[in-house]
């Protein structure tokens, strides 16, 4: 009975992904603007700023960083936040604000479960982008590709920093039982976090004590140390870990309670 | 004529005190926004505050010039902010929904009555933070009395040819299902203008400039205010803002005549 039960829940999960991979891909154009095209262009700028600040010097060294690092560190960022921050839930609060959770209060398949096997999908397609990226820029001789070691270690952490970032998404998604416009707080969060973890410039370039402010946050963990890693070096990979993994485990509790206390508040639109 | 432009700025006046009405009855996302607004600034001004700690020039430029053209150009978000960032996103929501009708049904110009319906209070409360700063790294400057008298109409300049170009892309939202990526293209332009030309070379910089020219819209004049004999670009954004008017109106007028409302 319970494998029975396992199973016909595998095949909603299963079905759910295709579903959601078909939405996802719907609307190409859109699908490109949303979520390529503002990371590639946030690439695009920080790579004509480094080439700017470098002016072709190749002796010039800034915080450790020659131009060629510095432009891999922009390029890992790129598949970093590609991969792992890629994801912005927005279907989520637009459910609970217009009404749809009804059919997730009365079908067999959780509201949670839903949203995370979109999530899921999303994911295959970012990591499919994400591989087709790198091969390109590759083909141009500008990345250093770090050993197959450093880069599996890389991919499978990057994807953990994804799953931290969904249960962020999806707490801001949730507020939506509370606030008329939750895409402020995604922004807000967007925000904070590009600038706190090192998407913008390394954290080399931070001030020292900044930097040591932020390394008790999730913040570094988030963007600046998976860098690190596709960089080649491996340094507080443990204590990430097992910092991302709290706040994760914090978010998905702080989710569950907020989703029972939000739905008694419930009130479907249109019924 | 003036009959008409009083007409409008009556309305106009309504549609702002109907925007502050629905904002401020939804306390905690104005309250948000401020925030928002607030640490957009503070993390922009940082990361080239950081970067200038490391170096002396960016481009031709130092640390001041810089951060006075990015004031600027925070400056000019701050007022598009406040006057037609929120109308950007209703139209494309407007379009996919059917509702366009009742406002292109109304008896004005239908530019005025999609762009200029919505305006964000919560942006005024920074707007004393952005313009502060701006003031502060134009005295850092040495901005002269004549850069000083010029100032407030440069914006308005900078401000009308981002917006043009910023409508003129919202038009191809009439060709499109969901218009919603046009907006999210729209903020990858202001991304790209909110560094100075001359960080980008050769062809893509030709291009941001005349074909498509987000960089004047900071670059313009605040080179000018630098060093008065970069007149040039300053008459090349007036010239290019008269264009994209024009190319405004004909594309706006054949993108009316192709929307298909989707309610009917």
């Amino acid at each position: 009975m319970f494998k029975d039960l396992t199973l016909a829940n595998i095949e909603k999960w299963w079905i759910t992904i295709q579903i959601s991979w078909v939405k996802h891909t719907a609307y190409r154009l859109n699908f490109f603007l949303q979520i390529i095209g503002p990371a590639l262009v946030f690439f695009f700028v920080k790579y004509n700023l480094w080439a700017s600040i470098y002016a072709g010097d190749s002796e010039l060294i800034i915080r450790g960083f020659n131009f060629e690092q510095m432009i891999n560190y922009h390029i890992w960022a790129f598949v970093v936040a590609l991969v792992a921050q890629g994801h912005g839930s927005w279907n989520l609060a637009e459910d609970i604000r217009l009404g749809r959770i009804s059919s997730y209060l009365i079908y067999p398949f959780n509201f949670w479960e839903f949203h995370t096997a979109s999530w899921l999908s999303f994911q295959v397609i970012q990591m499919v982008i994400a591989t087709f990226t790198l091969g390109i820029i590759s083909y141009f001789g500008l990345l250093i590709f770090p050993s197959l070691n450093y880069f599996l270690i890389g991919v499978a952490y990057t994807l953990f920093i994804s799953l931290f970032w969904f249960t962020l998404q999806y707490l801001t998604g949730v507020m939506a039982f509370w606030l008329e416009e939750t895409w402020i707080l995604r922004v807000m969060l967007n925000i904070i976090a590009y600038f706190l973890s090192g998407a913008i410039i390394p954290l080399d370039l931070y001030p020292k004590w900044l930097v040591d402010i932020l390394n008790y946050t999730p913040f570094p963990y988030l963007t600046y140390y998976p860098i690190k890693i596709f960089m080649g070096e491996m340094t507080n990979l443990s204590l990430g870990l097992a910092i991302i993994s709290f706040w994760t485990i914090v978010f998905a509790i702080i989710n569950h309670l907020v989703w029972k206390k939000g739905i008694k508040l419930y009130t479907a639109a249109g019924m | 004529m003036t009959e008409k432009m009083a007409h409008y700025w009556d309305v106009y006046k309504k549609f702002v005190s109907t925007s502050i009405s629905v904002e401020t009855s939804f306390r905690t996302s104005f309250i948000l926004l401020i925030f928002m607004d607030f640490f957009f600034f503070f993390s922009s001004i940082g990361s080239v505050s950081f970067i200038y700690d490391h170096v002396v020039n960016i481009g031709p430029w130092q640390k001041d010039q810089l951060l006075f053209f990015l004031t600027f150009m925070l400056a000019i978000d701050n007022l598009h902010m406040m006057i037609f960032s929120q109308s950007f996103w209703e139209f494309s929501f407007h379009i996919k929904t059917g509702q366009l009708d009742y406002v292109i049904l109304k008896p004005m110009n239908t530019i005025f009555s999609v762009f200029f319906r919505h305006f964000r209070a919560s942006s005024l409360f920074n707007t004393p933070l952005f313009m502060g700063y701006l003031i502060y790294y134009g005295i850092q400057v040495n901005l002269s009395f004549l850069d000083w008298t010029l100032l407030p109409f440069l914006i308005v300049l900078s401000l009308a040819l981002l917006v043009v170009i910023e409508f003129i892309l919202s038009t191809s939202m009439f060709w499109l299902t969901d218009g919603m990526g046009i907006n999210f293209l729209r903020m990858q332009m202001q991304q790209l203008g909110r560094w100075p030309n001359f960080i980008y070379q050769g062809f893509i910089r030709k291009v941001l400039t005349v074909v498509l020219p987000i960089l004047l819209v900071g670059s313009g004049p605040v080179h000018f205010l630098f060093d008065k004999s970069a007149w040039q670009l300053l008459v090349t954004m007036i010239a290019a803002l008269f264009i994209l008017v024009l190319v405004l109106l004909v594309t706006w007028r054949i993108g009316i005549r192709r929307y298909d409302s989707a309610s009917s």
